[in-house]
């Protein structure tokens, strides 16, 4: 029995020991992001990023390659998807996944090996970058006023620029969804070149119409455009916020202030003036007056107009007034204009009043005499006074 | 053109100045209001001055100016009393004659006075003397005014010594009017003077005028002298105006001369020395021979007639100026003021005597208390 138990144990020594020496040589694994012209060294395997062959597609290419020249191979690699060289890692070889295309440039890489190759190394490339055709379009949306009120024409600009080295090609423009806040007037959908050069440029204009009210959300536009690869790609611009308000019009007050009363004969100043205090300008603005009673008082330049006359701004005129009859004349002004919502008139009155012919200082006629006549009077009352 | 001064000297000569100022501002039509809108039109240069020694007197006047009122300060008047006058004016000569003097060179002077006052018949003499003394070739006139004979004693005493004084001194003549005389015009006294003082102002500036016109036959104040220096030198003034009814020049003629008709109750055909007559009026009534006619005829009683004739438009108006070879009223003033200074004089003593009686009483006799 005892023998047996040594045997056991010198049966468990030797099993144990035998895996011990089979553990030494194990895989391993270890991740690089690799540029175009990087490799990882291991042992005397080489691995080298060639080129992104696809982002979208996620194949990469590269070289693996062995001093002894016993390995030489340049391959497409499908992201994660394992390649074994000399039989892979459990054979002594190697096995390399391409985990992750980053872009056009760079990749992450791992190799599984085995330990005994000793540790993989990174050894980047000392090659310039080569200057690559890679197409980036920037995208801009913009409107042409920052204030908008119902009914207002609004121009929106689309603009595109090739800002990266490559040709964009198959460029679309996307601005959707037409905003049910708008009426969309011309030149949508908005149509851009279908390719651009590095550096270059286009734009297009469409015009809308606000017709409601209210707070939106302006969507970004989205351009998409493949490289010279034909790798697909896409950009957009910054949707922004913006608010239609109701509907401006234009609020055109008429004010009248005469001079004065006027006598007869008399001539005096009627002046006018058309202020606008709405929102909208207000054109097309005609002035037409007429004066009750007809006769009696007689008014020059009672008619006037104005192309146009801007929110805030004001228009003053004045017209001659010439008294014939004594009397209450009552002086109306009306200005038809287009403002905004259509022709709208606005309506002023005033009453002008002709005096009856002012004889002033008439009874001087009268005091200066009998003054005089008095001083005299009192002047000789004096002279004989004793 | 004449320059004229009238000094109204004493109440009277003050009153008859101012019914001068008054003619001038249109007689006696013209308001009590006139003075205040028109100004006095003389025919000449006229200056006028009255001198008074009571100041209301001269207050009384209505239309002489201020400036031409001279109060000689004594108390209020001389009291009738021509001694005091005389020494008034003595004492305040220079005054007098400094207020002429500011009026400036006169042709001819009227003194106007009444013989039977204080101030104007004791001033007056006097006041000639000084005016012929300061201005050499000055014509003075005297206008004397004789009183009411019923008006007193004394006053007929003043007037009998003030025109003999007036007589003695060297003025070219006196124009005698004699308020006695011609208070027959009016029923009471105050209207009489008023009358009495419109007849003489208006006859003086129609002499005035005259004298001062282009005269269609020329008198001047050469020949005004010549008859005031004849007969005794004491003249007067008759005066007519004709109207519609009676334009004939040689009735207004003969009407001026009528005793009706002058300041001095006088007989022309008898009493006068020399004469002129100045006719006024419009030429269709100015018949140059009637004239000549009647001028020849006053010829034969008067010594020498100067005729005037001023075209003029108007009825004829006829001023005659005569001096008196006789003074009979003259006379019969003397006696009846001899006789009421006989009387005063009786009275006086009868009066003294009694009072010494009364006195006599008491003679010897002392106060006991």
């Amino acid at each position: 029995m005892r023998q047996l138990i040594y045997l056991a144990v010198a049966l468990l020594l030797i099993v144990t020991i035998a895996y011990a020496k089979d553990d030494e040589d194990q895989v391993t694994y270890s991740d690089f992001t690799l540029n175009i012209g990087d490799r990882i060294d291991i042992g005397d395997y080489r691995a080298e990023l060639i080129e992104i062959q696809s982002v979208k597609d996620g194949i990469a290419v590269m070289r693996i390659s062995k001093v002894n020249g016993a390995l030489d191979e340049q391959r497409a690699f499908l992201q994660n998807s394992a390649n074994n060289f000399q039989g892979g890692s459990d054979s002594g070889g190697i096995t390399i996944t391409v985990t992750d295309i980053f872009d056009d440039q760079s990749a992450k890489v791992r190799v599984e090996y085995k330990e005994s190759l000793g540790t993989a190394k990174k050894r980047t490339s000392e090659r310039p970058a080569a200057m690559l055709n890679v197409p980036i379009l920037s995208v801009q949306k913009s409107f042409d006023k920052n204030h908008i009120s119902v009914g207002d024409e609004v121009k929106v600009t689309i603009t595109v620029k090739n800002i990266g080295t490559g040709r964009a090609q198959d460029i679309k423009a996307e601005d959707l969804p037409p905003l049910p806040e708008f009426s969309y007037v011309v030149g949508y959908p908005p149509k851009i070149k279908d390719a651009l050069d590095p550096g270059e440029s286009d734009s297009a204009v469409y015009v809308m119409n606000a017709v409601k009210e209210g707070s939106i959300r302006v969507p970004a536009i989205q351009v998409s455009y493949t490289d010279s690869k034909k790798n697909v790609k896409s950009n957009n611009s910054e949707p922004f916020n913006i608010l239609i308000n109701p509907k401006s019009k234009a609020n055109l007050i008429l004010t009248l202030r005469p001079s004065g009363p006027i006598t007869v004969d008399g001539k005096g100043m009627l002046n006018v003036s058309l202020s606008n205090q709405g929102e909208a300008s207000a054109t097309k603005v005609k002035v037409e007056g007429d004066i009750k009673p007809s006769d009696g008082l007689v008014a020059t330049g009672l008619d006037k107009s104005f192309f146009e006359i801007l929110p805030g701004m004001k228009e003053n005129y004045s017209i001659e007034l010439s008294g014939k009859k004594p009397g209450n004349y009552t002086v109306t002004l009306r200005s038809s204009f287009f403002g905004g919502d259509g022709a709208m008139i606005q309506e002023g009155r005033t009453e002008v009043v002709v005096l009856d012919r002012e004889y002033k200082y008439l009874y001087l006629l009268l005091i200066i005499p009998v003054i005089i006549i008095v001083a005299w009077m009192y002047k000789r009352y004096r002279e004989y006074k004793y | 053109m004449l320059n004229v001064l009238m000094l109204g000297v004493g109440q009277c000569g003050n009153r008859i100045l101012d019914a001068i100022n008054k003619e001038a501002f249109g007689g006696g039509g013209a308001s009590k209001l006139a003075k205040y809108y028109l100004r006095p039109k003389f025919p000449s240069r006229v200056e006028t001055l009255a001198i008074n020694t009571a100041i209301n007197d001269l207050k009384e006047l209505k239309f002489t100016t201020a400036k031409d009122r001279l109060h000689v300060p004594n108390l209020h008047g001389v009291g009738a009393n021509r001694n005091v006058g005389k020494q008034a004016f003595m004492d305040n000569r220079d005054v007098i004659m400094g207020e002429i003097e500011k009026r400036g060179d006169f042709d001819v002077a009227f003194v106007i006075t009444s013989t039977s006052g204080g101030t104007g018949s004791s001033f007056s003499p006097l006041l000639i003397n000084e005016l012929k003394r300061q201005y050499r070739n000055i014509t003075v006139i005297t206008i004397a005014v004789l009183p009411f004979r019923e008006e007193g004693s004394i006053y007929l005493q003043n007037a009998a010594f003030s025109m003999r004084e007036l007589m003695d001194v060297e003025a070219e003549g006196i124009i005698l009017a004699d308020n006695q005389y011609m208070k027959r015009f009016s029923g009471d006294i105050a209207s009489a003077y008023d009358k009495i003082n419109s007849m003489i102002a208006q006859r003086l500036l129609f002499l005035i005028e005259s004298l001062d016109s282009e005269m269609l036959s020329v008198t001047d104040l050469g020949d005004f002298k010549t008859v005031m220096n004849g007969g005794l030198r004491i003249g007067t003034l008759g005066f007519y105006k004709a109207d519609r009814k009676n334009p004939s020049v040689k009735d207004a003629i003969e009407n001026s001369l009528k005793p009706g008709n002058l300041l001095y109750p006088a007989n022309v055909t008898d009493d006068a020395a020399r004469a002129m007559i100045i006719v006024q009026g419009s030429r269709e009534h100015l018949d140059v021979d009637e004239i000549t006619k009647e001028m020849e005829k006053l010829s034969s009683c008067a010594g020498h007639v100067f005729k005037g004739i001023v075209v003029k438009k108007g009825h004829p108006k006829v001023l005659s100026i005569f001096t008196l070879a006789s003074a009979p009223e003259l006379e019969a003033i003397y006696a009846q003021a001899a006789r009421a200074m006989q009387d005063e004089k009786e009275k006086r003593v009868r009066a003294r005597k009694q009072l010494d009686d009364a006195f006599a009483h008491i003679e010897d006799l002392e106060e006991i208390y």
